[in-house]
């Protein structure tokens, strides 16, 4: 009880002073609990309740993207956008990959550090979007609609990296009749739930927080990965009233997110074999990696190089959904290489974010012409 | 002149214009209420902006709408298309030092303008639907309305504009 009290007062605190620097908070989280956790004072230690705070933390945040995630949505979006979304992917995703490689991580490893190196953080991007007054530039519509692609193909990459693989025949086989018998029981009970929704009793709560706990503990007695479950029970819930539901799951998601990060830093064991140069190498590639993914971005779909210098700079920063992968696959090393990386490119990101404009313009004075 | 709606899923809608001459406006509405309004010179790269809560959003817009008319006071013309286009002004004013002390019904508003005082406002305070016996102090601001005709001969007849 007196851990969390203590860890998401920390947290408040940090939040005060990190928005007051305008600077993103989620690293602040983190770098709480590796303070007061095991790798600093040893304060707060990672118990039961904590944990299960935290998970469902993870829960929400996912539960969150899967009520994003409206199919209909992208297929009317059209080709700009799926252009935009895979050149962001492969760029990223390859070098990722091979960075990982060379820094000594196994191909499967190589590959959980490359997905959380190529998502960048829909939560700190679209923030700083608002903050810094960008909306009116096309170039920030493009940022939007590059978030959205990556938070579908995060519910690949989780799937590929909760399942681990393995027994894939029977595993996916389950997975499928979960979402289907989800899909069908959200369709039959469609009306009923749009009549709870509209209550402003107690009652829409109590239906979000058990159904997204249902779905948790059923993927556990089916023995898949509840990760999974949750994103599509909000994909299914899209398909009803998903304002209300984000309206109502967002104070949970808020709170337990806080405590998610938290618990994470806690939990990073610094010991380990990362050293400071590898981190180091991991986060500029990480920040140079986006740049040049938007860069050619900016040149393909508004055919000028300061438009992609503003997709690049503002889709630096990493954080809640490359945490989250790290947490899902679990290993020590793997942590702390993510954490590093989005610690580093959450405050560089906010920073170029923020200065993207003049940074334009010191290059222009260099005699680099924006129109290629 | 048109406008675009554009959704920016996670951050609410965006509404664009271009102007005759070339500079753009966009005018964000956010999910969480707030509102952002931009304006992008002609030839500039750096747009200029502001965020807006929801009070002043309408003040903004009823200034802007009321500018049709009457260009140095606040307006906002209504019309009904469903009732053969009936046209109702509603109109601000500022009470001079010649009309304070008198009360709407020793002035005849209605009877000698059709004009009907809705609102004054005095120091920040709001008085709706003021009675006949309500008395005018120097400053107060009051919200009349009629029709634009109407109008007219109350800025000549009362005010004496």
């Amino acid at each position: 009880m007196e851990q969390i009290a203590l860890a998401l007062f920390t947290c408040l605190i940090l939040a005060i002073v990190s928005k007051s620097l305008s600077l993103p908070p989620i690293p602040f989280y983190i770098l709480a609990g590796i303070l007061l956790g095991n790798s600093g004072l040893k304060i707060i230690s990672a118990d039961e309740v904590l944990h299960f705070f935290s998970q469902l933390g993870l829960i929400f945040l996912l539960f969150y993207i899967g009520l994003e995630l409206k199919p209909k949505r992208l297929v009317s979006r059209g080709s700009a956008f799926l252009i935009a979304g895979f050149i962001d992917l492969n760029v990223n995703m390859l070098l990722g990959f091979f960075v990982a490689l060379a820094l000594g991580f196994s191909y499967y490893e190589a590959f959980v550090v490359a997905s959380a190196f190529y998502i960048s953080s829909s939560a700190m991007v679209i923030a700083s979007l608002i903050e810094n007054k960008k909306l009116i530039l096309p170039e920030s519509e493009t940022v939007v609609w590059l978030m959205i692609f990556e938070d579908i193909v995060l519910a690949f990459l989780i799937f590929i990296i909760s399942t681990g693989l393995q027994h894939p025949f029977v595993l996916i086989l389950k997975i499928i009749a979960v979402v289907c018998l989800l899909f069908a029981i959200v369709k039959f009970v469609k009306q009923s739930l749009l009549k709870i929704l509209q209550r402003d009793d107690e009652l829409p709560v109590i239906l979000t927080f058990s159904a997204v706990l249902s779905a948790a503990f059923i993927s556990r007695y089916l023995n898949i990965p509840e990760v999974l479950t949750v994103i599509a029970l909000g994909s299914a819930l899209s398909t009803t009233n998903p304002k209300a539901f984000e309206r109502i799951s967002r104070p949970f998601k808020d709170v337990f997110l806080v405590l998610f990060f938290f618990f994470f830093g806690i939990s990073i064991d610094f010991s380990g074999n990362l050293s400071l140069m590898q981190a180091l190498i991991i986060s500029f590639i990480a920040i140079v990696s986006k740049l040049f993914s938007g860069f050619i971005v900016g040149r393909t779909l508004h055919k000028s190089y300061s438009a992609g210098i503003e997709i690049g700079a503002n889709t630096i920063t990493r954080g809640e959904f490359s945490i989250a992968i790290a947490a899902i696959y679990g290993s020590e090393i793997v942590s702390a290489t993510v954490t590093a990386m989005v610690i580093s490119t959450s405050i560089v990101g906010s920073f170029m974010a923020k200065y993207s404009s003049k940074i334009k313009a010191s290059l222009k004075k260099l005699g680099i012409s924006s129109k290629p | 002149m048109s406008i675009k709606s554009i959704e920016l899923p996670g951050i609410g809608t965006k509404y664009e214009l271009e102007t005759e001459k070339g500079d753009k406006i966009a005018i964000v509405f956010m999910d969480s209420g707030r509102i952002q309004l931009y304006i992008l010179e002609k030839g500039s790269e750096t747009p200029t902006a502001a965020e807006l809560n929801a009070w002043e959003t309408r003040r903004l817009g009823s200034i802007l709408t009321g500018a049709i008319i009457e260009a140095e006071e606040e307006a906002v013309e209504i019309a009904f298309s469903t009732l053969s286009d009936l046209r109702i002004s509603i109109h601000t004013y500022v009470i001079s030092k010649n009309l304070a002390g008198k009360s709407i019904g020793e002035l005849a508003i209605r009877r000698r303008t059709g004009v009907t005082i809705i609102a004054v406002s005095r120091k920040g305070k709001n008085v709706i639907n003021p009675p006949p016996s309500f008395s005018f102090e120097e400053g107060d601001v009051v919200v009349a309305i009629g029709e634009h005709d109407q109008l007219k001969t109350f800025e000549s007849e009362i005010l004496g504009i």
